[in-house]
């Protein structure tokens, strides 16, 4: 890591920790998906949610909870349908085809209508997003200057892992750490996955600390209506970087 | 000043749960602003604030093109609302089509001026506000009290009573359990909505996308989870580029709640969508199909063509003219009446609303101009509440008992000592011995209400600086004595002590004759025309003996000669260029002193240990903060500060006279600061403060001494009367 990555990091890190959100440095694939194991555990997490996350996926942290009982749900359509179906989606499989496994995951007979079976699919994702106890995402940027994880996504559930369970884990690349808010917007734009015809994300959701608030009277309260607790696992080791 | 708002003032300053959250809220706001302005440049930011919000308003029509073609491109149905009226009813039909019975809203103030959660509830539909505040003042069936905290004047008991309430469960008064509760009901509410209603803290032409700002996580909920998503945006919150909208939350926030950064910021461009189903690129994965951008003009358009009030639209809503509001902090939002609060308030009413509930709003200002400082995007709120009172006068006329005293008494010098001195005669059963009014009559007595009064002075300055009407030829700096009204007949002997320290330091003071009141009683009621002819009466009397200076006692008065005569001569450009040349010669009098005697060496301590108080318009109309101090320092006193020495004593504006117990209120702050300092001596260089300082002390019997500055050194220089 250059020293002005490690800058960046340090940056971040002292200014998201102060907006009460739990900074941890993983130094290895490992490292990441024990911290995440060992926080569920403590917090007797019992299902999670994810994001797309191709670092979370080369950490294999999915694996990893599983393996300790803890259901994880994705979220990502493509990646929900690649998990009924027990593996990657080729893009080849037929409409049929996805009929077939998303009738089964909801038990219900749907039409081969992609109307049908997208609101059929909306509903069991935005319930497990209610259910789960942790949500794991990944921020494609992060903004030393606040502390801000930046996390993007063309479908709304990425915002619903963030927000709805109690717990939320988000990974960065610490590649990914740019110096000041100005710099986002050259990062998104140098993003791929962006479906044809797009300029920019639906979704492009900036979170720094953990939410809290002082309207009932007496204190100001952590907690206020998204998770209880933020933490942030910066990924060192890892080599590629999206941005 | 109506009998409706002088209720809204005394039902808010007796409001004891109101009075001490406010308080304390105000306090952590300053402390945390503190922390997170630290290590940045506030001019240089509001400076780029202020750009970008320039060119934005100024390139409107083209940005708007393009946050049209950008959203629609993107999948969002762009509506361009003329009115309240027009946005509501859109709305509303698509409420209705889509057959929406329940709707999840986000803060917005654009939402509460069209009135929408109220239409759409008279059309059956449910609609629950999801900021915790916001909800706890809707089910309270009132307004909010403050942008930071809506809820701030509720006890916990009465929070426990409304969310029990709501949730139909018996909560005790446990703050965490009553956020449990609430976090779970309005979690609720979300997943039972048919559609979600946000505002937009700013919206991106370059993208076509909508910037959501929230703390509470509400705002990525309400306009996630419902399947249509709405959104209404004034159209003044358009900017050009990502770039433009970063450096806007970079100061938000920071002036907001004292944060470098919101908790979640939500850029949002178009529906959500998703490529996973074979066949197509369908709308609404995981978040809503149908997004619908209502743009609302409702008096934008008009306000962005008026070269006066056109900087109202530079307001990023953040909140932080209210902060720094003397009056705000005395009795919060819901006096005002309506959802735009304080100075801006009154501007932002009267074009967006209703021109009399504007006036309203506009007469709680005191014109001391803390907002016009710590404004980040730099707006003169002050000058702009200014220009609607002479256009409220244009067009409705002033009271007939205003236009009387204005024109008929404050025009006329002679006539107005005539008055005075009758006034003098009339009060005597009410002067006590020390010469002071501590009672009055029937319905005057409001006037000695807050503070005890001096009596009228026998004969005026006027009459007893005769002998100086005119300078001798000698080589010594010439100074002009400009003394206004408080001086002239509340307290000629400071007049007296003015000339005397002036001579004694090698100047040569008189007093012109022909000077007159300066017009600022009128010119801020909007008789624009009497103030004119009094600017006309004083440059001409002012000018005579080409003086070198002019020193006045009275800032506002200053203000009024250095500032308002050249706005006021605009159309005569040369009575424009003699009030150019009058404005360079104006000078405080401790400014003045420390320029005629530069090399005058520091005297030794005296032991003794004063406090100064700083004038509004001395400090922030000419910026005049440190000479002052250095004056007093330099005859050998030892100056203590107060805690916020530049905050307004309740004089400024008619507030003293319209509200005196908003005035009261303003004033026992002041007084609290001064009496914690431990020093026996307040100085301040403002004669109206002399008055107010020195009535609010004695109705608390304390032994306090309030002198302008030209008093403590006349007796440092053994000058007797």
């Amino acid at each position: 890591m250059c020293a002005q990555v490690a800058g960046l990091v340090e940056q971040f890190e002292a200014e998201a920790s102060r907006a009460g959100a739990v900074v941890y440095e993983a130094s290895s694939a490992e490292d990441a998906c024990n911290y995440i194991l060992k926080l569920a555990q403590e917090r007797d997490v019992k299902t999670a949610v994810k994001s797309k996350s191709r670092v979370a996926d080369e950490v294999k942290v999915k694996k990893h909870l599983e393996k300790a009982g803890i259901e994880v749900k994705e979220t990502d359509l493509k990646e929900w349908i690649g998990q009924l179906a027990g593996e990657k989606l080729t893009g080849r499989e037929t409409m049929w085809q996805v009929e077939k496994l998303i009738s089964k995951a909801t038990g219900k007979k749907l039409d081969p209508d992609p109307r049908v079976l997208l609101n059929a699919a909306n509903g069991a994702i935005k319930q497990y997003c209610i259910d789960a106890d942790m949500g794991i995402s990944e921020a494609d940027v992060a903004i030393a200057e606040t502390g801000t994880l930046v996390i993007v996504g063309n479908e709304g559930v990425t915002r619903l892992v963030a927000v709805l369970p109690r717990i939320h884990v988000t990974i960065v690349n610490c590649q990914n750490v740019v110096p000041i808010m100005e710099d986002v917007i050259a990062a998104l734009k140098s993003l791929r996955g962006n479906i044809a015809g797009q300029v920019m994300p639906v979704y492009v959701t900036y979170i720094t600390g953990r939410n809290t608030t002082a309207d009932i009277p007496g204190a100001v309260l952590a907690r206020s209506q998204g998770p209880a607790e933020e933490h942030i696992i910066l990924m060192k080791a890892a080599k590629r970087g999206s941005a | 000043m109506s009998r409706a708002m002088t209720k809204r003032v005394h039902k808010a300053l007796t409001d004891e749960n109101l009075q001490t959250a406010l308080t304390r809220l105000l306090g952590l706001i300053k402390f945390v602003r503190q922390i997170a302005f630290a290590g940045l440049d506030f001019d240089s930011l509001s400076h780029e604030i202020r750009r970008i919000k320039e060119n934005s308003i100024a390139n409107l029509p083209q940005l708007v093109e393009q946050f049209k073609l950008q959203a629609t491109k993107a999948g969002a149905v762009v509506y361009e609302a003329e009115d309240a009226e027009d946005a509501v009813k859109y709305v509303l039909k698509l409420a209705q089509e889509r057959k929406v019975k329940y709707i999840v809203k986000s803060k917005s103030m654009l939402g509460e001026e069209i009135e929408l959660r109220e239409h759409l509830h008279k059309a059956g539909i449910g609609v629950t506000e999801t900021d915790i505040g916001e909800w706890i003042v809707q089910l309270a069936g009132e307004r909010p009290a403050h942008l930071v905290g809506p809820a701030i004047h509720k006890t916990i008991e009465q929070v426990a009573e409304l969310i029990s309430k709501a949730t139909g469960r018996e909560l005790g008064t446990d703050p965490q359990a009553l956020l449990d509760a609430a976090r779970r009901a309005l979690r609720q509410t979300y997943i039972d909505a048919d559609m979600g209603i946000s505002g937009a803290n700013i919206a991106i032409a370059e993208t076509g996308t909508l910037v959501v700002v929230t703390n509470e996580g509400n705002g990525c909920m309400a306009t996630t989870l419902p399947p249509v998503y709405v959104a209404v945006v004034g159209y003044e919150k358009i900017v050009s580029s990502w770039r433009d909208a970063a450096a806007i939350f970079r100061l938000l926030s920071r002036c907001t709640a004292g944060m470098k950064m919101p908790v979640y910021v939500s850029h949002i461009t178009g529906p959500s969508r998703t490529d996973a189903i074979p066949g197509a690129v369908l709308r609404g994965a995981g978040g809503p199909g149908e997004v619908h951008i209502v743009l609302v003009d409702n008096g934008r358009w008009q306000m962005r063509e008026s070269d006066e009030f056109r900087e109202a639209l530079y307001c990023i809503k953040c909140g932080t003219c209210l902060n720094v509001c003397p009056v705000f902090a005395s009795v919060a939002g819901q006096v005002y009446g309506y959802v735009y609060q304080g100075g801006i308030g009154a501007i932002l009413t009267a074009f967006l609303h209703d021109v009399d509930k504007a006036e309203e709003v506009a007469s709680l200002c005191l014109g001391c101009m803390a907002c016009k400082e710590a404004c980040p995007t730099r707006i003169d709120i002050p000058r702009m509440i200014t220009r609607l009172r002479a256009s409220l006068a244009e067009e409705k006329g002033l009271p007939w008992l205003n236009r009387m005293v204005y024109r008929s008494i404050l025009k006329h010098q002679p006539r107005l000592d005539k008055v005075i001195r009758i006034g003098s005669y009339l009060q005597q059963p009410f002067v006590d011995a020390d010469l002071m009014i501590r009672r009055l009559p029937g319905p005057l007595n409001t006037l000695t209400q807050a503070i005890s009064l001096p009596a009228l002075a026998r004969s005026p300055l006027r009459d007893m600086l005769k002998d100086y009407s005119s300078p001798r030829l000698t080589d010594k700096s010439r100074v002009a004595f400009y003394s206004g009204c408080v001086a002239n007949y509340a307290y000629p002997e400071i007049g007296g002590y003015v000339m005397k320290v002036l001579a004694k330091c090698g100047a040569q003071p008189y007093y012109p004759t022909g000077q007159a009141c300066c017009g600022a009683p009128a010119y801020f009621a909007g008789d624009v025309d009497t103030a004119l002819s009094l600017a006309k009466t004083n440059i001409a009397a002012l000018e005579e003996m080409k003086p070198d200076y002019i020193v006045t006692v009275c800032p506002g008065c200053a203000a009024m000669l250095q500032r308002e005569y050249l706005n006021l001569t605009t159309a005569e450009p040369r009575w424009n260029q003699r009030a150019r040349v009058l404005a360079g010669r104006i000078r405080d009098f401790s400014q003045l002193l420390l320029e005629l005697t530069p090399s005058m060496p520091k005297k030794p301590s005296r032991n003794q240990k004063v406090t100064y108080h700083d004038p509004c318009h001395l400090k922030r109309g000419t910026g005049v903060f440190n000479e002052p101090r250095q004056l007093l320092q330099r005859e050998g006193f030892e100056v203590i500060e107060m805690a916020d020495s530049d905050a307004c004593c309740g004089f400024g504006g008619h507030v003293v006279l319209s509200y005196p117990e908003l005035s009261k209120s303003i004033l026992k702050r002041k007084l609290d600061n001064i009496e914690a300092t431990g020093v026996e001596t307040v100085i301040t260089n403002c004669l109206p403060c002399v008055l107010q300082l020195r009535g609010g002390l004695d109705k608390r019997h304390s032994r306090i001494k309030v002198m302008h500055s030209a008093e403590l050194l006349a007796s440092t220089f053994e000058i007797t009367q």
